[in-house]
């Protein structure tokens, strides 16, 4: 079965406001392995979610080296403890990771809880989307795409005429 | 593969900057995110060492609009330079859908380069990308040193044929624009839906 794509995104941040408002945490977050922010929930204002997501993934990466140095394919959740916040990761099939940010550490045995209890959920979820996406992204035609992207990175990414270094500083 | 999604409505293109420890590759970042204005640029995150080299590695997102309904992000990020990060290299280029190599061109970095690039070929197939068929540009850098490289040196060292290379001074900004546009032109030109 597919889902529409409305109501799978809605599902997603469902699932991930239902995880914030069980288990008291402050924000939830589903990355991709890239790094990518895919959905928030939660407290998202005060939080700067795209460098988490790039940060997060990085570290959850380095971390699959250290399980291989040691013996393990993988570790599968990454608890990182502070004085006031603390963040609890957790491997969302092979390719995502859901970020949970919470305050009150006696929580910890909850927040686990909720967040195994929703991922097979969302497991489901991405990968019917994976399956979907070439369908889903019907609305873009290619050619175009590539059109308007040159024509904004020609406005964005300004060569300026003092750029030539090819004569160096002579 | 570019990060695309449908249901969020965003394509999200990841910029790798590789090459030897000191070359230049922060600083390449550093002046793109000086020079773009706020509206299109994320905050700048640089993982160092107190001795100013890269640890994990830099970031910084970039948003240039809408596309067809798509917000357009490219993510830029730097790997670090020294031989023995070999891990986070790897890590950093995973899901990587361009990069920019850049090179040192003090004559007397000449191995340090084409060792560094040989590495990265490495890497690249380690994680299933040809990098004949990669959108992959050789910047030399620091083109104001004396004595400096020729261009095409490294890539005669390399047996490089047809990569696009640019020349850059990027502690003055120069070339660093361009180097970026090629790159994420190679990258939009091979754009494909799968």
């Amino acid at each position: 079965m597919q889902l529409p794509k409305r109501e799978d995104t809605q599902d997603i941040n469902d699932l991930l406001s239902k995880l914030v408002e069980r288990s008291k945490a402050i924000t939830a977050l589903l990355i991709s392995r890239e790094g990518v922010c895919i959905s928030k929930a939660g407290n998202i204002e005060t939080l700067n979610s795209t460098a988490l997501a790039a940060l997060v993934a990085g570290m959850f990466a380095a971390t699959r080296e250290v399980a291989n140095i040691v013996g393990e394919e993988q570790f599968s959740i990454l608890l990182q403890q502070g004085e006031k916040r603390h963040i609890h990761i957790s491997l969302i099939g092979q390719r995502n990771m859901m970020i949970v940010v919470f305050e009150d550490y006696r929580r910890i045995g909850l927040i686990r809880h909720e967040a195994r209890s929703i991922s097979h959920d969302l497991v489901r979820i991405l990968e019917q989307r994976k399956l979907s996406r070439k369908e889903d992204s019907g609305d873009i035609s290619v050619p175009e795409f590539r059109e308007y992207a040159l024509n904004l990175i020609d406005r964005i990414f300004v060569v300026g005429e003092e750029e030539d270094a090819s004569s160096g500083s002579d | 593969m570019p990060h695309l999604d449908p249901t969020e409505k965003q394509i999200v293109f990841k910029i790798v900057y590789f090459g030897p420890g000191m070359s230049g590759k922060t600083t390449n970042l550093l002046f793109i995110h000086k020079a773009l204005t706020d509206k299109y640029k994320g905050e700048m995150l640089v993982l160092d060492t107190e001795k100013e080299r890269t640890l994990f590695f830099d970031f910084f997102p970039v948003s240039l609009g809408t596309v067809q309904g798509y917000s357009l992000k490219f993510h830029l990020y730097t790997i670090p330079g020294q031989i023995f990060y070999e891990a986070s290299r790897r890590i950093i280029l995973e899901g990587a859908d361009g990069v920019v190599f850049v090179a040192d061109s003090s004559p007397d970095r000449l191995n340090d380069n084409t060792e560094m690039f040989r590495l990265m070929v490495e890497n690249l197939r380690d994680i299933g990308i040809d990098p004949s068929r990669f959108p992959l540009v050789l910047q030399y850098n620091k083109r104001d040193c004396n004595p400096r490289l020729e261009i095409g040196e490294i890539e005669r060292e390399l047996d490089l044929y047809e990569i696009p290379v640019t020349e850059s001074v990027a502690t003055e900004g120069r070339g660093v624009m361009k180097t970026l546009q090629v790159v994420s032109k190679e990258i939009i030109k091979r754009f494909q839906i799968s």
